[in-house]
């Protein structure tokens, strides 16, 4: 069998879903929720380009202004333009979010495999993965950042570890109530090979859900990652992120709520299309829906 | 062979379909599922619906009981008179109360049809409570006074019991109960005794036709088998595609069945008499199987339960060209056995061997290049193809764990499916794109592929219509012949393993009671369970196919 051939039957739910709003009519919420989505992801990606300040300059004679012409959001209590940091703070909020999504889903992808199917590791694995779940994120990521420093990756570390056991588990389910189908005793009556079995027969039926997961943990680590900034344990603060900027303006937030505003609008208005697109998707993937679909 | 001869002239009709039509919702275009039925039910009939899957056999009495699910299917057409008063004019509360107190339903699957975390007694309860006033105690009395007539012993501790603490035949006698508390004019039994055992289905089946009796209740019996037809039906209906084909008194029909369809329906039903006996194989030994045992639930750390021997003491050999069978009920360990062989679970002890290879102790990974020499095919042809995968990608998948070149095995593929009877396009065509019968075809093919020595046949036939499971049959034989394997052949039906068997094995609670050839197996049986399970075989002294009493029973 060749390796395109088998990356393509892989990947079919996942195209399924990509083509769905071709075939099926998405009601009015969830394509909202796709363009709002889209345009932040856009205006994050593209910040570089067109923002008018530097997110980081400083410039003492315009603190804590209203909208202008040369800052259309205006400036925060340092004179830093408040537009180009919003914006900019995207792109590391929404780097966080995929990053952990993507670190937490492949990891408790193979782990929930080898979990699932052989019942030895299974007693092992699981005990470890309830521990991980019994550690709060937020106190892990200041553990992190009280070892490492404030650093990106400290934070995709806090957010990640644990998601992973939630991810294990739904990985885990899956191969356990599979595993019995006939097609994978068929399989092994074949002779094929417990890696082979655990990829092509068990892995994708796990994609459709671990889909649908994705993006729920995608939207929580963008909100973790919001309250870490917030409480300092962030990222660092040079690094403007949707949570810091949110935590310094906490300061002025009598005088100027705006501070506070529009980077909080971004954040809800993000996760709250996140997570309608993750129903969506969870919908549109039950298999009790998709008969009708046919 | 004796059938009811009741005579219904003059007897008032409970339920009558008057050119009954369902089609599909929202498609008016669609070929409709259900075509202008028309039949009526008398007091005291057992009218029994029989045809293939698909046939609308189901529709039929979900129309009747207002239960047809709406998103699907609509009644576009047609009347449903229940004593006058029409079913489809009532609004949804008024048909809910109609049912249980007019008309009542028994399904096949009595462990899904009831809630698994209430009494059973309380579930029958809840019946009396929904439909009329009575007091707590005349309720029980009623309940227990019911429990009683369905013969469940110890009525008063199965009230307190469970659904999992019941055996499958009480439970459905408790599902009969329900549905014959409030005396109800009409009872729908949609394969009520298909998920049973011969021998708890031949109770069931009389159990109806007592409290039948009793009562006066008109049956609407749907079933797909021919010998619970001959059993129990007054009248039978004959359906096919959503229409009526033939519709006669049971003995008419069996006897001088009209229709094309109708013979071609009775002479798919494999015969309880045993094929013509193949001159003994000479040939070697392509299975054998010595002293094979499997221990469940074997005490271990924190854990202390009595063990379970599955299977004990099971020895055969099957040579070359060959088919041996297993018989036996649920529970009876033919499945183990066959999972042991397969090494799809490891036997406790005992010896497994396929030519001359010992395979019972072979490791895992040892054991990996030997599987091709012994192949399975599994009972649900829904569930044994992989559905994401083509079937091209299915059929090669143990060539080339075997190392064999990818365009050789699916040139292999391609012949594969001529041989097993499918169109050459079908290799990348989806599981789903094919019926029950193609599929299991498919799943042959793909075990041939492997060129194995031996091929387990676990009830592979058992899910699929009768004339289906002919052509399957005669598949499976066709590639004997060809091919030379030697086929372990494991079902319930007794009328299957006649058709195939060269020998049976007639198992029960995991021991081997009877090992003979199919002739003196089925024709002279020595053990009494032997006896019990063919007394027990529904229409066993009439011979579908030629429309008669069986030789030997009129002799």
């Amino acid at each position: 069998m060749t390796a395109p051939s088998q990356a393509v039957s892989h990947l079919q739910p996942v195209l399924r879903l990509l083509s769905l709003p071709k075939r099926m009519r998405l009601g009015v919420g969830p394509m909202i929720a796709a363009v709002v989505l889209l345009i932040i992801v856009l205006a994050s990606l593209f910040a570089p380009l067109y923002i008018p300040h530097d997110p980081l300059a400083i410039d003492a004679l315009n603190r804590l202004k209203g909208p202008s012409d040369a800052f259309p959001l205006g400036t925060d209590a340092f004179g830093r333009d408040l537009f180009s940091r919003v914006v900019m703070g995207g792109r590391v909020s929404l780097f966080i979010g995929v990053g952990a999504a993507i670190v937490s889903v492949g990891l408790g992808l193979v782990i929930g495999l080898v979990s699932g199917f052989f019942r030895s590791a299974d007693a092992v694995i699981m005990r470890i993965m309830d521990s991980l779940m019994a550690i709060p994120s937020i106190l892990l990521a200041i553990a992190l950042v009280a070892l490492n420093g404030p650093s990106l990756w400290s934070v995709i570390c806090a957010i990640t570890i644990p998601e992973i056991p939630r991810v294990v588990r739904l990985v885990r389910s899956v191969v356990l109530t599979s595993r019995e189908e006939p097609y994978v005793e068929a399989a092994i009556a074949l002779g094929s090979s417990m890696p082979k079995i655990l990829w092509q027969h068990l892995m994708p039926n796990t994609l459709a859900p671990l889909t649908v997961q994705g993006t729920y943990i995608c939207a929580s680590a963008i909100l973790v990652e919001a309250i870490l900034s917030f409480l300092g344990a962030g990222v660092s603060t040079e690094i403007p992120t949707w949570g810091n900027i949110m935590a310094e303006g906490r300061l002025y937030f009598q005088i100027k709520p705006m501070l506070i505003f529009w980077p909080g609008l971004m954040l809800s208005l993000c996760i709250l299309s996140i997570n309608l697109l993750g129903d969506t998707a969870r919908d549109l993937l039950d298999p009790r829906l998709k008969k009708r679909e046919a | 062979m004796k059938f009811s001869t009741k005579s219904f002239d003059g007897v008032p009709p409970v339920l009558s379909i008057e050119n009954l039509t369902v089609g599909l919702t929202g498609n008016p275009a669609a070929k409709p599922v259900l075509n202008g039925i028309s039949f009526q039910i008398r007091a005291g009939e057992t009218l029994c619906l029989v045809g293939e899957s698909g046939s609308g056999k189901s529709v039929t009495s979900l129309a009747a009981m207002g239960l047809l699910p709406k998103s699907a299917l609509e009644v576009t057409g047609g009347r449903i008179l229940l004593q006058d008063r029409n079913l489809l004019d009532l609004s949804s509360r008024q048909m809910r109360d109609m049912r249980a107190r007019h008309l009542s339903m028994v399904f096949q699957e009595p462990m899904t049809a009831l809630n698994p975390v209430m009494r059973v007694g309380q579930q029958i309860e809840e019946v009396i409570n929904t439909h009329t006033r009575l007091s707590q105690k005349d309720r029980q009395k009623k309940v227990l006074d019911i429990m009683e007539q369905v013969h469940l012993p110890d009525v008063e501790r199965i009230y307190r019991s469970y659904p999992h603490q019941l055996s499958g035949g009480q439970r459905q006698r408790i599902m009969i109960a329900m549905a014959l508390i409030l005396e109800p004019q009409l009872l729908i039994a949609d394969e009520p005794t298909t998920a049973l055992d011969v021998t708890t289905q031949r109770q069931i089946l009389s159990l109806i036709s007592e409290l039948q009796a009793k009562h006066g209740t008109a049956v609407l019996f749907i079933t797909h088998d021919m010998g619970v037809v001959a059993e129990i039906a007054d009248t039978v209906q004959v359906m096919k595609h959503g229409e009526l084909v033939e519709q006669a008194p049971v003995e008419t029909l069996l006897r001088h069945p009209q229709m094309d369809y109708t013979r071609k329906l009775l002479q798919a039903v494999p015969s309880l008499t045993p094929r013509p006996a193949r001159e003994t194989a000479a040939a070697a030994s392509a299975l054998t199987v010595q002293g094979l045992r499997k221990v469940y639930g074997a005490s271990g750390w924190l854990v202390n339960r009595e063990p379970t021997n599955a299977a004990r003491d099971v020895s055969f050999e099957i040579p070359r060209g060959r088919t041996l069978g297993i018989v036996g009920e649920s529970g009876s360990g033919k499945s183990t056995v066959a999972r042991c062989i397969m090494r799809l679970i490891d036997p406790t002890e005992g010896s497994v061997k396929v030519g001359d290879l010992e395979i019972a102790t072979l490791g895992r990974a040892a054991l990996r290049p030997h599987r091709r020499h012994i192949q399975i095919v599994f009972q649900d042809p829904f569930r044994s193809l992989n559905p994401r995968w083509t079937v091209g990608r299915s059929l090669v998948e143990g060539p080339l764990n075997c190392g064999q070149d990818k365009q050789v095995a699916m040139a292999k593929a391609r012949e594969l499916l001529a041989l097993v009877g499918l169109p050459a396009d079908a290799i990348d065509r989806y599981p789903h794109q094919f019926s029950g019968g193609q599929r299991q075809r498919i799943a042959i093919a793909r075990a041939i592929a492997m060129e194995p020595d031996v091929l387990v046949a676990d009830e592979a036939v058992s899910a699929l219509d009768v004339s289906v499971q002919d052509q399957v049959l005669k598949l499976l034989d066709e590639l004997q012949q060809k091919l030379g394997i030697a086929i372990l052949f494991i079902t319930h039906d007794l009328r299957v393993a006649a058709q195939i068997c060269d020998e049976v094995v007639v198992m029960q609670k995991g021991r081997i009671v009877e090992h003979d050839t199919a002739a003196n197996v089925l024709g002279n049986p020595k053990h009494p369970y032997t006896k019990a399970l063919i007394d027990a075989a529904p229409g066993r002294d009439w011979d579908f196919a030629n429309f008669r009493e069986l030789k030997a029973a009129s002799a």
